[in-house]
């Protein structure tokens, strides 16, 4: 095996973390703030894959710009979702059953609304870059996956810097870290979750309209991806911003290096993933800010 | 609830399961349609997965997505050893046994943890297993597996072994929520850390229901893949791994009512009757109409079917004066986890 074998799943690993944490953190800060495990996550990636697509194909426009007019719309859809179904959910500081249930429930329903409007077959956007890359001595960047991987961290530092200075990601922060000290202080959560849930759908459907740049999709798209995001959170410990990207990081090196060894084909890739959820949960189960915090205090 | 009523509703009660087996016992004798033999068995196939999601879902409190798997594995193990010729009874423990070991495989790392790992883990798990049995050589792949039996073909045999197969699942069930085990399972449900500090063990409590139902579980897959001669991994709705299978199984017992002995049977009679319908006249907006369903039931009568008949009876006992208390499965609902914990 020579040197560029081996470089070469790192180069697609390293572009591959910043769409799979970008995809991750909206599951992460609806977790943080209201302990729901959003199952229709999947659903949002899937209509965010369909919103860049018919965008493109209707109006010619680049889904790269697709994917940044997604947020506003999704953001709204899911302040929707959140009045119409979400806040009627009891409170709680664990994830409920009647949470998992409904949230399954509402991503059933999309589902079949997009097989009712696109039909079960595969699509696929393609641009006038798609299928060019840059040469980089011995390798070959796909030019979408560099676009991809650029806009999803840039993505994430806007989200970082907003969480960081404004008066609603100071709020957001206060209930993942504590909801009653929150409350106590003054923190609307009731505002809050609406906003949170609204954000944290922006930036799925955001996610979904670049994954559609690389990927074929169907109605039953965001599966795989809500298994993905879910192993990422949990590497990253559930509810930790730079958790995610770590997690994310390490999922993707594993998925491709999956590859080098002999006899594992491409198509066994959930199956890795499920894999690395159990030793995950096997010998690390704070997730990487877990093991992190405990060597600090042995240090 | 009263016991000493004039009109001793308990006793009622106890008795019409029997009448209702009774009447199924009978039935096929009575001379019924070859269809509705047929719609009959499935609905109990359909039946005994429901009851044995809610021993998991219900009684526990644990959320489960990936029943299909037990589903599946009951279904290929017992396939498999028809073809090689064994005794259909060996089968189906053969497939108990199967599906009670790849419960463990889901159970053992995600039990030990709080919150939301064990759900989506069964999610994860269905995915894999299924690219796993469309790719083994050994069942065929994902052109599936033919299963020959070399016995004439009785549909009243497949019956009879389906209806026996409900009645022990719903013993079980009546057994597990009137033993000691029972009670620590509700306990867990309603708060891990009391139960653990009552001396339950919520890990091992767990993973023995979880156990217990895979189990239950594979029988129901062994007995569908011994009456269709052809079973497929699938990720459509006819495949035994497929997720939809998964949906079903969970759909039953919330329609019926979680957490309740009678629940998950209502749902899964009405959903294996029902789902005949769906599938014939809407196949298009089938998952749609779950979807619907389920998020009805969550926000507006998360006690199902049975809730709903209880609260008729209610309304129908206060009017004639006599004020029904609350049944204790109602209270441990109302305090379960389903309401969360209030601040």
């Amino acid at each position: 095996m020579t040197l560029e074998d081996f470089l070469d799943p790192l180069i697609s690993a390293l572009l591959l973390a910043g769409i799979y944490a970008a995809m991750s953190m909206g599951m992460t800060i609806i977790y943080g703030v209201m302990k729901i495990v959003n199952l229709a996550h999947a659903g949002f990636m899937m209509l965010g894959a369909y919103f860049a697509y018919e965008l493109f194909q209707r109006f010619h426009i680049d889904p790269l710009l697709g994917a940044v007019l997604a947020l506003p719309v999704f953001f709204l859809f899911g302040m929707g979702v959140h009045w119409l179904l979400v806040r009627w959910l009891p409170k709680s500081d664990q994830p409920t059953l009647a949470s998992l249930l409904l949230m399954f429930g509402f991503w059933l329903v999309l589902q079949n609304v997009a097989y009712l409007i696109w039909k079960n077959e595969d699509r696929s956007i393609t641009t006038s870059y798609t299928l060019s890359s840059i040469h980089l001595g011995p390798f070959y960047i796909s030019k979408v996956h560099l676009f991809v991987f650029v806009a999803a961290v840039i993505s994430i530092v806007v989200l970082q810097i907003a969480l960081k200075r404004s008066w609603f990601g100071r709020s957001m922060r206060a209930l993942i870290q504590n909801p009653y000290a929150a409350q106590i202080v003054g923190v609307d959560d009731r505002k809050t979750a609406m906003l949170t849930f609204g954000l944290g759908t922006a930036f799925t459907g955001f996610a979904g309209a670049l994954l559609a740049m690389l990927y074929s999709f169907s109605p039953d798209f965001g599966r795989p991806f809500l298994l993905r995001s879910f192993v990422i959170i949990v590497l990253g410990g559930l509810e930790s911003f730079s958790g995610v990207a770590i997690g994310a990081l390490i999922l993707a090196l594993v998925e491709n290096y999956s590859i080098l060894i002999p006899h594992v084909e491409a198509s066994y890739q959930p199956a890795i993933s499920y894999g690395l959820l159990v030793v995950v949960l096997l010998f690390l189960p704070k997730g990487i800010a877990g093991l992190l915090e405990r060597k600090w205090r042995a240090g | 609830m009263k016991t000493g009523n004039a009109f001793p509703r308990p006793a009622v009660k106890s008795i019409l399961p029997f009448v209702v087996l009774l009447v199924l016992l009978i039935l096929p004798a009575a001379g019924l349609s070859t269809n509705i033999t047929r719609l009959l068995f499935t609905t109990f196939v359909w039946t005994i997965t429901s009851v044995a999601w809610n021993l998991v879902g219900g009684f526990t409190g644990q959320v489960s997505f990936g029943f299909a798997v037990f589903y599946g594995l009951g279904a290929y193990t017992a396939g498999l050893m028809i073809n090689a010729g064994r005794d259909p009874c060996f089968s189906f423990l053969a497939a108990a046994g199967m599906a009670a070991l790849a419960s463990f495989l889901v159970g053992l790392p995600t039990f030990r943890l709080r919150g939301p790992y064990f759900a989506i883990a069964t999610i994860g798990v269905t995915e894999a297993v299924r690219v796993v049995m469309s790719n083994l050589k050994l069942t065929g792949g994902a052109s599936g597996l033919n299963i020959i039996e070399r016995r004439t073909f009785h549909q009243a045999e497949h019956y009879y072994t389906a209806l026996m197969a409900v009645a022990l699942a719903v013993a079980i069930s009546i057994l597990i929520s009137r033993s000691r085990f029972g009670l620590a399972l509700r306990a867990i449900k309603q708060d891990e850390d009391a139960a653990a500090s009552l001396g339950v063990n919520p890990y091992s409590c767990k993973l023995w229901v979880h156990a217990i139902a895979a189990a239950l579980t594979g029988v129901a897959g062994a007995i569908h893949a011994r009456y269709f001669p052809y079973i497929d991994p699938g990720g459509g709705p006819g495949g035994v791994f497929a997720f939809q299978t998964g949906i079903s199984i969970l759909l039953m017992p919330v329609i019926g009512g979680i957490g309740t002995v009678w629940g998950p049977v209502l749902g899964g009679l009405v959903f294996g009757i029902v789902e005949e319908e769906l599938v014939v006249n809407f196949p298009n907006i089938h998952l749609l109409l779950y979807g619907i369903l389920l998020i009805l039931i969550i926000l507006f009568e998360p006690d199902g079917l049975a809730g709903l008949l209880r609260k008729l009876f209610a309304l129908f006992r206060r009017s004639r004066g006599d004020s029904g208390g609350q049944d204790a499965d109602q209270v441990l609902w109302r305090s379960g986890s389903v309401e969360g914990r209030e601040l």
